[in-house]
């Protein structure tokens, strides 16, 4: 869980959030309101479809009505009906008896054709006189055909008991006949079988569970297919609400899943209602979530890989200038260049090229002080060697002069003379080797007039080697050692070599001496050459500052190496210091 | 890979959430049941050889209220109510059949306790219509209330005898071991007073036993009064009635309303009879089989009613679809 939250925290994990849940939000929405849409339209559409079927039904109820009641006014010009009721013709009477027949036989739709007199006597098909424990003039139907002046009559369904022991549900057609003559009319009686309008009301029902009633123009169940439900309240149908909606705009009524559909019939002023179920409307309601639903999850998809990338286009320049920036720490200054960013992004990316710009300038600048500071000190010690010489030889010239040794002070202090010169040299740091030997020879000329007869020099050097550069003096402090520490304290005359060789792209020059050798403090010193240099000992001092200032100059793989070794005498021995240089051509 | 981890497990939970609330959202509701197979209602006898008219309105109850909630119904049932253990015979094999529910209109209140508990016990849910058993294993008992009807019946009788005070009433049952001829005995029993009763006569459910059991009775002359408690017998003292022209000497008060027994009452033989619900009964006996089979509660009791019929009211709009189905005409 935590993790999770922590997750939370980037930048494409929040992204991802909130376009997820933006686009499951808008998903959701677009299937809600497009299934009702899709539902509403589909009921609509039903419902339509029921209409026109309703009012089918009510046509045909009509037109079937209508035909009985043409069937009335046709029996009504039969000049028979006239003679049977204001004369009792009993020729009219079997005439009308055998019509009567004629008419039942032809349409099995109709149950029995009646003409009442208002005597109370009556013709029929087959005779049968109608029943005596009826009193036909309290009839609804002989009352309304009275009432009406000629129109024909249409009831209700009903049980007609006119015939004893035989009931029959009927839709009774009574029409009032004049008769000349006589104040009351006679009543003709046409009772149409009610099965009839029933199998009507049965074959256009929609879906399985469907089905169509009728109600009279008070309200009154004419035709339902579970009457005894709703006679004993099992069952109950909006009556009211039904009779209402016929006359609103649309004339359905709806429950919370069935529909009424309403139409009226005209000539009977029947309501006749068609009841739809929505679980009829459409069967394949799952095929159509699965399809919703299939259709959520494609767009889900999309929306999720769009999110995707959408997410990882914003955080992967931001990632690779993150790997830059991570490279400051190792003190790499990467530059993040030209992403393949956002502007924002780039523009970040170009703050902090310019930034770490910046800093490598300001270090470039601080690093060029710190090489300065060092060039200085180097010019310091380089001073160092001079006073140290200048007192030595001076006091030898001062000696030499008390002694009257005039040619010997020139010769002295001429060859100081040529030191110095090489030794400032005017500034250059780098001489070619010549110079330098001239030097070390001006100083041995000086340093053997003041030893007499203490040591011999020998210099080698090839003339190839002649114009190598090298750092000025290098070498002189070394003879200076080798005189000093090697050569001075012996009681033999010393040697002191000075050599040359290439060695592929260096050259190694060579001071030897077969003085006493240096002892070990002076040589471990000389090793250590990170340490600062303390001046309290000053040997060595000399050569520690070459070995330096040549790898200052050259870098650590130069300076200078130490060796002794044995001679073959056995208080002497061979030190020899190799200085060693690049060969020349990049310094 | 995370991250694909991730866009699955949103991806699910998506379509699990969009799945759900779809189908929340079905429009055609559609909850009717789904069975395997359909309820069976063993009738007391069946309609098919049979001129009981009463059962082909449980039928039709039955069928409406099949299709109101949508599920098959499967009618069986002897050929003659007097067929008892022909009945126990078909709801023994009816067990075997394991149907989701048993509707039975029982024709001994003793004879069909047992395989009424057998098939409780092997988890069939049993609703008795019309007779119930001696059993209290049954979920629910559809029934017109036979004592109150029977009441109704005696009620009627002394009403009609009110001017005559001396008359005794004769009980024609149609059979002794049967709940509605017990229930309906006792419920006359309670309108009349004790010493009013002339007696029961048992008739085997048999319209002529019960035509010869009524001359028996009309020999009687202190007997005014006569209560029949099922059709049959009803048709039997009619014609008995009508027979001996003692119409006018004799209140007749019948059950149920077949054709004939209608015009009996038009000529004035019989003077009343007290039709029950037929139809709301096979209605409600599917509709409470249902809501059981859906696990909701039902009413381990439910009355159908009854109404009195008499000449004056047989034709009122109300009562004409009860006394004459629609179906027959």
């Amino acid at each position: 869980m935590r993790r999770i939250v922590r997750r939370m925290g980037t930048l494409e994990s929040r992204f991802y959030l909130i376009f997820t849940l933006v686009f499951f939000a808008t998903i959701l929405t677009m299937q809600i309101i497009s299934t009702r849409f899709t539902i509403t339209s589909v009921r609509s559409a039903i419902l339509e479809n029921s209409r026109q079927l309703t009012d089918e039904l009510v046509e045909q109820i009509d037109s079937y009505i209508a035909g009985m009641v043409r069937i009335s006014q046709a029996i009504m010009e039969n000049p028979d009906v006239e003679d049977y009721l204001a004369y009792k013709n009993v020729g009219a009477e079997e005439r009308l008896a055998s019509r009567f027949a004629a008419y039942i036989e032809a349409r099995d739709d109709i149950s029995s054709v009646i003409l009442f007199r208002p005597d109370g006597d009556a013709v029929s098909a087959d005779g049968t006189d109608p029943s005596e424990y009826t009193n036909v003039k309290k009839a609804s139907w002989y009352r309304n055909a009275l009432s009406s002046e000629g129109r024909t009559m249409v009831s209700t369904a009903y049980v007609q008991n006119l015939i004893p022991g035989h009931y029959s549900w009927v839709v009774s057609l009574s029409t009032a006949v004049p008769i000349p003559g006589q104040r009351e009319p006679g009543v003709l009686l046409v009772d149409l079988k009610f099965n009839r309008i029933k199998e009507l009301c049965e074959s256009l029902v929609v879906g399985e569970k469907g089905y169509d009633f009728i109600l009279d123009a008070g309200g009154n169940y004419v035709f339902h297919p579970s009457q005894q439900l709703m006679f004993s309240e099992i069952k109950q149908e909006p009556v009211a609400d039904v009779m209402r909606v016929y006359f609103s705009e649309s004339p359905v009524h709806r429950t919370q899943n069935q529909s009424y559909v309403v139409a009226r019939s005209k000539r009977t002023g029947w309501y006749v209602v068609s009841v739809l179920f929505d679980a009829d409307l459409v069967t394949g309601w799952p095929y159509v979530h699965l399809m919703n639903a299939l259709t959520g999850l494609v767009l889900f998809l999309i929306v999720g890989l769009v999110t995707n990338f959408i997410s990882k286009g914003i955080t992967r320049p931001l990632r690779r200038l993150q790997e830059v920036m991570q490279s400051v720490e190792t003190g790499e200054f990467l530059l993040a260049g030209d992403l393949d960013a956002t502007d924002e992004i780039r523009e970040l990316a170009r703050e902090y090229d310019l930034m770490v710009g910046r800093i490598g300038e300001l270090m470039e600048a601080n690093t060029r002080e710190i090489e300065l500071k060092r060039k200085s000190d180097l010019k310091a010690l380089q001073a160092q060697i001079n006073p140290h010489f200048l007192y030595n030889t001076l006091d030898s010239i001062i000696w030499m002069g008390e002694m009257q040794k005039s040619d010997e002070v020139v010769k002295m202090t001429s060859a100081l003379s040529r030191l110095f010169r090489i030794s400032i040299s005017k500034g250059n740091e780098i001489i070619p080797l010549r110079s330098e030997l001239e030097h070390v020879r001006s100083y041995l000329t000086i340093q053997e007039m003041r030893y007499k007869n203490k040591f011999r020099y020998l210099i080698d050097i090839p003339e190839d080697l002649q114009d190598v550069p090298v750092l000025k003096i290098t070498l002189q402090p070394l003879v200076e050692n080798a005189i000093y520490h090697g050569i001075r304290s012996v009681d033999y005359t010393g040697l002191i070599e000075i050599a040359g060789k290439r060695e592929g792209n260096d050259v190694l020059l060579t001071v030897t001496d077969n003085g006493q050798g240096m002892d070990r403090a002076v040589l471990e010193k000389l090793l250590q050459i990170t340490a600062p240099s303390e001046s309290g000992n000053k040997a060595g001092t000399g050569v520690r500052n070459v070995h330096e200032r040549i790898r200052l100059y050259f870098g650590e793989g130069y300076g200078l190496s130490l060796e002794e070794k044995k001679a073959h005498q056995p208080e002497t021995k061979m030190t020899r210091i190799t200085i060693r240089i690049p060969s020349g051509t990049e310094a | 890979m995370r991250y694909l981890v991730f866009f699955i497990g949103s991806m699910a939970a998506a379509l699990a959430l969009f799945l759900v609330l779809t189908f929340a959202l079905n429009p055609g509701a559609n909850d009717d049941l789904e069975l395997d197979s359909p309820i069976v209602v063993v009738m007391k006898a069946t309609v098919e050889g049979q001129p009981m008219n009463f059962w082909t309105v449980v039928q039709l109850g039955i069928s409406e209220a099949a299709k109101e909630f949508g599920v098959d119904v499967e009618i069986i049932g002897p050929d003659h109510e007097r067929q008892i253990h022909r009945q126990v015979n078909m709801v023994n094999r009816v067990i075997e059949n394991r149907p989701p529910a048993l509707i039975l209109a029982a024709s001994d209140y003793n004879l069909l306790a047992e395989p009424v508990e057998k098939a409780v016990s092997t988890g069939i849910p049993v609703i008795t219509v019309d007779s119930g058993v001696n059993s209290n294993q049954t979920i629910s008992f559809i029934a017109t209330d036979n004592v109150a009807a029977g009441m109704k019946a005696g009620g009627e009788v002394l009403r009609l005898l009110s001017t005559n005070p001396e008359g005794r009433v004769a009980i024609v049952s149609h059979v002794r071991e049967t709940a509605t001829a017990i229930e309906r005995e006792r419920g006359v029993r309670q309108a009349v007073r004790p010493w009013e009763v002339a007696g029961t006569w048992y008739c085997e459910n048999d319209e002529d036993i019960a035509y010869e059991k009524t001359l028996e009775i009309l020999q009687d002359p202190t007997v005014q009064g006569i209560v029949a408690l099922n059709e049959l017998v009803t048709l039997g003292a009619a014609r008995a009635i009508e027979d001996t022209q003692s119409q006018n000497r004799i209140a007749m008060v019948g059950f149920d309303n077949a054709p004939e027994e209608l015009a009996y009452l038009e000529r004035g033989i019989l003077d009343a009879t007290v039709v029950q619900r037929p139809y709301n009964m096979g209605y409600m006996a599917v509709k409470t089989a249902v809501r059981a089979l859906k696990g909701k509660e039902v009413e381990s009791w439910i009355d159908t009613g009854s109404v009195l019929i008499t000449a004056n009211n047989m034709f009122e709009r109300d009562y004409q679809e009860l006394l004459f189905p629609i179906e027959d005409y």
